[in-house]
């Protein structure tokens, strides 16, 4: 069955890539400096020494320790009391110099190995336009062709984005997702470090992806990386993000905000693929504004980690402004995947899509969460929502929360979800054609996931069709 | 934000004398007593309440208002008196302020029992206490709370096994006065016995405000069949919070139907227990608000046993700057298997200041089950409109036509057609259809 591939559009170039044991990787523990446990100004008043940085985002940084105090973590979702703040260590630098490297080369062979057991630089080569890798606390490589360069894109980490184009970064920067906006951003706002920061000047296609990996490998760490994507009037970008983490007996936690402006005409895609250990808990905020007859397209996908709670949003605050979500999730033994979307349509002729497909599995829960808010005078608004999930076992649960607010008259909005396990008569006339049990049942979890999947970049594709694989073997029992 | 603050009538001394005047016997006075003091305990809800977010609190406040104490009048005002003519009813309840003014029964199956429930209390000791307080009590929230503490009188109905009622039963809630004023409705039917019930709140304009809390308990045996009409068209200024709950026993079936069309702020939240086997619940909602009203409907369809069905169908239209909010779950516990259970919420927006707000929701925990849900909300459609037009109807008669029937696939899955009739003048009246008057 390894041999029958996803239905992909590129499914002919997959020969040759290997993806055997990539993710089982555990390297020693090695860093420059690591902070003490738990969240307090101590860790922040260090996290932005060490940066260097101006003292307006220090100022930031502790406003939005006091914000995460008042706050509160939410009450709501998924079970978090796993989470102790007190026994996470906020920062963890891997080397002692601050920016990124343009040459594989110049990064430890051992962190080196690992990016490359997971494909990256080839990649690189191959397929994308850029590509940023973080470890642990910050970015150690980030590196854009210079096809690229030369018509004035901007592809760096986030630190040095602030360092190198304060300007830019000062305009857009918290602008998206505030630190009061909940609990989790204010704790990223407190703590950030790394992420990529992307500006494509107006007109400017990039027609091939930029990626970012992002790496965990010490234990208990917390990772706060923070995206900032500008798109210029006429412009195009993909940013991909893929993540993973080595698996421990005590939890890490992974809490990212991304932001990004779409204006006015432009063309945004963003796409994340997590396959996060069985022990972070995932609680990522991304949003997007988007200006007139832009479109923003969010893929999301959720395979690994042991809670995520992330709602991919759009905010069509210009007329004619389109946005998309698509999320994927899998929640096996142990995992609660709350994932979702919320569009908020706040300007005429608007229009949004969102689909949903979830698969539990063993004990696995796995949620939709979403949002759906019509402003008064966003005329003519529309939005559709469709939310499956498959069930495999007995034991396994899922939840459908949409929330559906509407303001305006003129607006046409649909949802509709569906329930449903493996289908017995399927899988019988599988087998009569010959196929294995869990061969059939692999089919079908793939042809359910097929509408989505093929709007996966291609190694993704891969990837998720590897796991299914691996997930069935020995489901049947 | 709302606050709601407390009542200083509704204290322990005042209780007190509800229990005297009442003549309780001492187990009811103390399940009101247990009642009392859950309902002191449990907070207000508040706008941060998952549950209550989207309920204008402060129209739902009790704050100041005195426990009615009876009408000015015994009489049956004309209001109700047609409406009694206008149904096809075997037996019929009024209670007026909290007092029971009035009991007709023609009942001509045996053994069935219909009566005032403080009569019943008396009369069917073992039978009410059994059974009361079994799907509504304190512990549903603080509005029940306060129900299960101070009700004042409501109805009672007992069909006892293979018993099947032919016409349908009913009991017309008004008032003459402002106030606060509370009833239960509690209906047990034995195994394969059969009843229809319909539950209609109702009242003459008067100046006060008016807070009328419901509970309606209803109890299906075995193979048991309800149909229960729950109609509120109260006057414009009164605040109606109902609980419809359920219990279902095995192959029971209950269809029900919750129409609001009157008062200023309405929540009605249904809720079925599919605990048999092979049960099933039909729960069909009807909503029109108009000038400014606010209307909460929240549905629980709780699947305990495997081989159950369930379907919601709520549907609303809005207009004149109202606000309408439904809010359901789908609950299937772990080894409900061969579960059947949908959910469909419908809105019609007929102007730009309304507000419509949907959240249907799943909680699955089986795997071999048939569960979905759809929403949708949005203006009378344009081309259906045209098509109308083009047939020579003006605007507004081609918009009545399409709102009456979008309300009207609600209706039609009631087989009670004098209410049906009721249902769909009174939407008429709301939509001020030329030369239709909600006929008294």
């Amino acid at each position: 069955m390894a041999d029958a591939p996803l239905q992909h559009p590129d499914a002919d170039k997959l020969t040759g890539m290997e993806h055997e044991k990539q993710y089982d990787f555990q390297l020693p523990e090695k860093y420059f400096y690591k902070s003490e446990k738990g969240l307090n100004a101590r860790v922040i008043e260090k996290i932005s020494y060490f940066k260097g940085e101006p003292q307006w985002m220090l100022d930031f940084r502790l406003k939005a320790l006091d914000i995460a105090i008042k706050k509160g973590a939410p009450k709501w979702g998924p079970d978090l009391s796993g989470l102790d703040f007190d026994d996470i260590y906020f920062y963890i630098r891997p080397q002692e110099k601050q920016g990124t490297t343009k040459s594989w080369d110049d990064i430890p062979e051992e962190v080196r190995n690992t990016y490359q057991r997971l494909g990256i630089p080839e990649a690189e080569q191959k397929v994308l336009a850029g590509v940023g890798a973080q470890y642990e606390s910050e970015m150690v490589y980030h590196n854009l062709k210079e096809e690229w360069e030369k018509q004035g894109v901007i592809f760096l980490d986030t630190d040095t984005g602030l360092k190198e184009h304060p300007e830019i970064f000062k305009e857009y920067f918290a602008t998206v997702v505030p630190p009061e906006d909940n609990y989790y951003a204010a704790v990223n706002s407190a703590v950030w470090s790394g992420g990529s920061f992307v500006y494509v000047p107006a007109g400017v296609e990039v027609d091939v992806p930029l990626q970012a990996y992002f790496l965990l490998n010490a234990q208990q760490i917390g990772q706060f990386e923070r995206t900032l994507i500008i798109v210029e009037p006429g412009a195009k970008a993909h940013y991909i993000e893929g993540c993973t983490a080595p698996t421990y007996d005590s939890d890490s936690f992974h809490s990212g905000v991304i932001e990004i402006i779409a204006k006015e005409n432009s063309n945004v895609r963003y796409s994340t693929i997590q396959n996060w250990s069985h022990n972070v808990y995932n609680l990522v905020t991304q949003r997007a504004m988007v200006y007139d007859n832009a479109s923003m397209g969010w893929l999301d996908g959720n395979l690994g980690s042991k809670v995520t709670m992330k709602y991919p949003s759009c905010y069509l605050v210009g007329p004619g402004a389109h946005g998309e979500v698509l999320s994927i999730a899998f929640a096996g033994d142990g995992q609660h995947q709350d994932a979702g979307a919320k569009v908020i349509h706040a300007a005429p002729n608007t229009t949004s899509s969102v689909v949903s497909k979830s698969i539990s599995k063993g004990e696995g829960t796995s949620s939709y969460r979403g949002l759906v808010q019509i402003h008064e005078g966003a005329t003519n608004a529309k939005s559709n929502v469709e939310c499956d999930a498959l069930l495999l076992d007995e034991t396994s649960k899922t939840n459908t929360y949409p929330y559906i607010e509407i303001n305006e008259k003129s607006a046409h909005v649909g949802h509709e979800a569906t329930v449903s396990k493996l289908n017995e008569e399927q899988i019988f006339y599988l087998q009569s054609r010959g196929l294995a049990e869990d061969e059939a049942m692999a089919l079908i979890v793939r042809g359910f996931l097929e509408p989505v999947a093929k709007e996966l970049p291609l190694e993704y594709a891969v990837e998720l069709n590897r796991l299914i694989e691996l997930e069935m073997e020995g489901s049947v029992g | 934000m709302a606050t709601l603050t407390d009542n200083p009538l509704l204290s322990a001394g005042a209780l007190e004398a509800v229990i005297r005047n009442g003549g309780d016997p001492e187990w009811l006075a103390e399940e009101r007593r247990a009642a009392l003091r859950t309902f002191m305990a449990t907070p207000w809800p508040t706008e941060r309440d998952e549950d209550w977010r989207y309920t204008q609190l402060d129209r739902f406040s009790v704050t100041n208002l005195e426990p009615t104490d009876g009408p000015a009048s015994r009489e049956v005002s004309e209001r109700i008196r047609m409406r009694m003519e206008d149904s096809d009813a075997e037996g019929i309840l009024v209670h007026a302020n909290g007092e029971t003014i009035e009991r007709i029964a023609k009942i001509r199956e045996e053994g069935v029992i219909f009566s005032d429930l403080r009569s019943a209390v008396r009369d069917h000791e073992d039978l009410v206490r059994e059974h009361l307080y079994s799907t509504v009590n304190a512990h549903a929230g603080k509005y029940h709370a306060l129900n299960a503490a101070f009700w004042q009188n409501g109805t009672f109905v007992y069909v006892p096994k293979n018993v099947e009622v032919e016409l349908p039963l009913g009991a017309f809630t008004t008032a003459d006065r402002g106030g606060l004023s509370m009833g239960r409705t509690l209906i047990v039917v034995e195994d394969n016995a059969k009843v229809t019930f319909l539950d209609e709140y109702t009242s003459d304009p008067f100046d006060a405000r008016l807070f009328h809390g419901a509970a309606t308990e209803l109890v299906l045996g075995p193979g048991a069949k309800v149909r229960y009409l729950s109609l509120q068209n109260w006057g414009r200024n009164v605040a109606h919070m109902n609980r419809l709950a359920a219990k279902l026993g095995r192959d029971a079936r209950l269809e029900s139907l919750t129409v609001s069309v009157g008062g200023d702020a309405a929540r009605a939240e249904v809720n079925s227990s599919m605990q048999g086997p092979g049960s099933e619940s039909e729960m069909l909602g009807l909503y029109f608000a108009d000038k400014g009203q606010h209307y909460n409907q929240y549905t629980l369809q709780h699947h305990e046993a495997d081989h159950a069905f369930s379907d919601v169908l709520f549907k609303g239209a809005l207009r004149d700057a109202s606000h309408a909010v439904y809010s359901g779950i789908i609950v299937v516990d772990e080894g409900a298997q061969k579960t059947d259970a949908y959910q469909t919420n419908r809105n019609l927006l007929l102007d730009a200041e309304s507000e419509a707000v949907s959240i249907p929701q799943l909680q699955i925990g089986a795997n071999d089950v048939r569960c979905s849900h759809g929403s949708t909300t949005g203006p009378v459609p344009e081309d259906q409109r045209f098509y109308l037009m083009s047939r020579g109807m003006q605007p507004e008669v081609a918009e009545h036509l399409l709102v009456t029937g979008f309300l009207y696939e609600v209706m039609s899955r009631v087989t009670l057609p004098k209410a049906a009739e009721y249902v769909e003048r009174v939407v008429q009246a709301k939509l001020g259809v030329p030369g239709v008057k909600e006929k008294l």
